[in-house]
């Protein structure tokens, strides 16, 4: 695999402890890789290790073939998880200044600026000072300013936190945009929706350590299915058909004696043979309804976060 | 490099781009222009004030009070014109002579001599406004014959419900008495605030006292004058002194012009590395700092940011070296030996090259200290946590500078300018006194090995702080320092 970022055995240890844990992973070059795990998973640790701002206690880092994110710093972009620009900046001078970081000429900087902030409907904010810009507007220039050197390797720090849906819509559309010219996008989140939906690959983090590195899918296929079934059953009626591993039930309100069961599926066990059971046993079934497990069921499990 | 400049060329745009920075800019000078010419506008501005003089003495004693009283205005005038001869160069003695000839023959005979003695101020010199004027007492005034009676005719006139014969306003009057057989004035006036009116009437009649007790003394006009005219003879000399011997102005305004640039030195030493902390303090609120550390390294960063600010401080230093010039050269006119003594004092011994080590020297050591510090805060009460001990420190040469204007070489003022904190404050005050050369040696060392020390330890201080967060106290400072956080 052409990787754009390699990360072997690296630890990171702040005086007694231990932020990262031996954590290997890799991105496949042009591809969007979601890097999640709940808050104080060691995941923007990572990012400042990968970026070359703290250095790995131990374990060896790749980035776009280099051992240190500083010495390709001007093919990265980056956006950190707070966000903020100078306030008195305009979107183009902002865009242009970043842009000039990362070596790109003032002038063309600024036509960049202009064409990104067009494209994105923000034509008429673009003179405006950035402190009179609405959040998801600076947050969309801060982006912009992180891609106008059109970098082949772009770490997004929780890119979609506090935005509006239409926002977080149009900043799916950026980062695809920016797969689809063949950069590579690592990007932290904890929303699953996003990493479903844009996700090539997701590498799971829990407690400083990688629990999963996959696939979508198969980060699905680590957590259990289950079936909803709707009826005059009761509890342990449902616990009992087969491959059925646990339930939780609430009554149905306005119709005494219904329960609404959500049983969970034990690993390899078939939706189809509890229904069977159930119509065979003559349980009053009136609904029942087969159902896939989302990134967000697998990332409970993951990450231990249903004990 | 190119990161470098374009990181000071943010920092110098964003002040220098604000009507604020030239506003306050223009707050020194303009503060020294408005110290310098208000006094002047006040007392050019404020109204003549119009006393009546009532005499009940019937000793004549009106008319004589109103010749003294033209007399005072008459000295007063004379050292006016000793003092814009004294400007004009024309020499102490010449200038001297024109004050008891003014004295003697009158305003315009003083004027015609300043033009010859002074031909720049001459020709455009013009007395101070009279503050004060005697005008004629109302009728009913005048004819009153009591004290009663001339106080009771005289408070509509002076309380403004009354006009005088020209339709204009009474602001005083003074009734003259015999008092135990000595002349006794009562002082009336509407306001209390403005004594000038009164000074005038109380200067008046002092004088009238005075003349009458030489003329018991058998002393006439004349030799009172000479009396006066007396000032001390003395010459003081210096073997330090720069022209021959004898001490001038020229030699004291190295003290001044040294605390002058000491205080100027630390207040823009210290406003630099204040713009600098605040700029980095936002930029670690807003998280701006962690975009520039993952685009540049640390030293760009840093040094970029020190270079805008250093930008922002020559901009400063440029303009108020140009209004000062083009002040020098307004002034030229009027005191060319001030002028030139100034311009002399700047050039000799090399004091502007002094103050141009001591203004880059400290200003890397505070600038890098203050930058370390804003790395470390987000807010403004968590820099005054950490700057507060430090504002303290920095109070100290303040203080010590006011005590080196006139003794530079006090034991106090050399040790502490051997602290390379103090140096680029208190040595500026004391080079011009020309301290021994391993003093200067010795301090200008140590300057530089602690601005070099400031310049390691900011850079340290600085990458770790840029990226700490949560509580601020040394614990966490010192841990994050050994890249713990």
């Amino acid at each position: 695999m052409d990787s754009a970022l390699r990360l072997e055995g690296v630890s990171k240890r702040y005086g007694r402890f231990e932020a990262v844990k031996e954590l290997s992973f890799e991105v496949e070059r042009g591809s969007i890789c979601g890097f999640l795990g709940p808050n104080g998973a060691g995941k923007t640790s990572t990012l400042r290790m990968i970026l070359g701002l703290s250095d790995p206690s131990a374990g060896k880092i790749t980035v776009l073939g280099a051992d240190t994110g500083a010495k390709v710093r001007d093919r990265i972009g980056f956006l950190p998880e707070e966000r903020g620009l100078y306030r008195k900046m305009t979107p183009v001078d902002a865009i242009a200044f970043f842009a000039g970081l990362k070596g790109v000429a003032l002038g063309e900087g600024r036509r960049r600026a202009r064409k990104l902030l067009e494209e994105q409907g923000l034509g008429e904010a673009m003179k405006k000072p950035m402190k009179d810009l609405s959040k998801g507007m600076a947050q969309k220039v801060q982006l912009l300013a992180s891609i106008a050197h059109e970098p082949e390797f772009v770490i997004l720090d929780e890119p979609f936190s506090g935005l509006d849906p239409m926002n977080q819509q149009g900043l799916e559309a950026i980062i695809r945009g920016l797969a689809d010219r063949g950069a590579t996008v690592l990007f932290s989140t904890h929303v699953m929706q996003h990493a479903e939906r844009l996700c090539r690959k997701v590498v799971l983090l829990a407690q400083g350590r990688k629990v999963f590195e996959g696939s979508v899918a198969a980060a699905r296929s680590e957590a259990p299915r289950s079936v909803e079934i709707e009826g005059h059953i009761s509890a342990e009626e449902a616990a009992g058909l087969p491959g059925v591993s646990g339930v939780e039930s609430v009554a149905v309100e306005g119709d005494p004696g219904v329960f609404s069961h959500r049983a969970a599926l034990g690993k390899g066990a078939d939706p189809q043979a509890a229904l069977k059971a159930a119509f065979a046993r003559g349980l009053d079934v009136r609904r029942f309804e087969m159902r896939e497990p989302s990134l967000h069921d697998a990332f409970i499990v993951l990450t231990g976060g249903d004990r | 490099m190119r990161r470098l400049l374009l990181i000071a060329r943010r920092e110098y745009f964003a002040y220098t781009r604000t009507i604020g920075f030239w506003l306050s800019m223009l707050v020194l000078p303009g503060f020294i222009l408005l110290g310098a010419s208000l006094p002047g506008y006040m007392r050019e501005a404020a109204p003549t004030r119009q006393v009546a003089i009532v005499d009940l003495t019937g000793q004549g004693a009106g008319e004589a009070l109103k010749a003294a009283m033209a007399l005072n205005r008459l000295k007063n005038d004379a050292e006016d014109l000793r003092e814009a001869a004294l400007k004009d160069g024309a020499g102490r003695e010449k200038a001297e002579a024109l004050r008891q000839l003014t004295e003697r023959q009158g305003l315009a005979a003083g004027r015609a001599r300043l033009r010859e003695i002074a031909p720049r101020i001459g020709p455009v010199w013009k007395p101070a406004k009279q503050s004060v004027v005697v005008v004629q007492s109302p009728m009913d005034v005048a004819a009153a014959k009591t004290v009663e009676e001339a106080e009771r005719e005289l408070r509509p006139y002076v309380n403004g419900d009354a006009l005088l014969a020209g339709k204009t306003a009474l602001d005083a009057a003074v009734i003259l008495t015999l008092k135990d057989g000595k002349l006794n004035g009562r002082f009336w006036s509407k306001g209390v605030t403005d004594t000038r009116a009164e000074d005038a009437v109380r200067h008046g009649i002092a004088e009238v006292l005075r003349a009458e007790r030489l003329q018991v003394l058998g002393i006439t006009a004349d030799q009172a004058r000479e009396l006066d005219g007396i000032r001390p003879a003395m010459d003081v000399f210096s073997t330090k002194s720069a022209r021959g011997e004898s001490v001038g102005l020229r030699d004291r305004l190295p003290g001044i012009l040294g605390f002058a640039f000491g205080m100027i030195l630390w207040s823009t030493i210290i406003t630099g590395a204040s713009i600098l902390m605040n700029s980095v303090m936002e930029e670690k609120s807003n998280r701006v700092l962690e975009v520039l550390l993952s685009s540049a390294r640390t030293t760009e960063i840093l040094t970029g940011k020190v270079l805008g600010v250093a930008g922002i401080t020559a901009t400063v230093l440029g303009v108020w070296t140009a209004i000062g010039a083009f002040a020098l050269n307004v002034l030229a006119a009027a005191a060319p030996d001030v002028v030139a003594d100034v311009v002399s004092v700047l050039t000799a011994n090399g004091l502007i090259w002094y103050l141009l080590v001591y203004l880059v020297g400290g200003y890397l050591m505070y600038a890098f200290l203050f930058t370390a510090v804003g790395a470390f805060c987000e807010t403004p009460r968590e820099a005054q946590t950490l700057l507060g001990p430090i504002m303290i420190f920095l109070s100290a040469p303040i203080i010590v500078l006011q005590l080196a204007i006139r003794t530079p070489d006090m034991p106090l003022v050399k040790v502490m300018s051997w602290i390379p904190l103090f140096t680029p404050f208190l040595m500026p005050a004391r080079i011009p006194s020309e301290p021994p050369l391993i003093e200067v040696v010795g301090t200008l060392l140590g300057m530089a090995l602690m601005a070099a020390f400031m310049i390691w330890l900011g850079g340290k201080a600085f990458r770790a702080g840029a990226l700490t967060t949560g509580k601020l106290d040394l614990k966490n400072i010192f841990a994050a320092m050994r890249g713990e956080h």
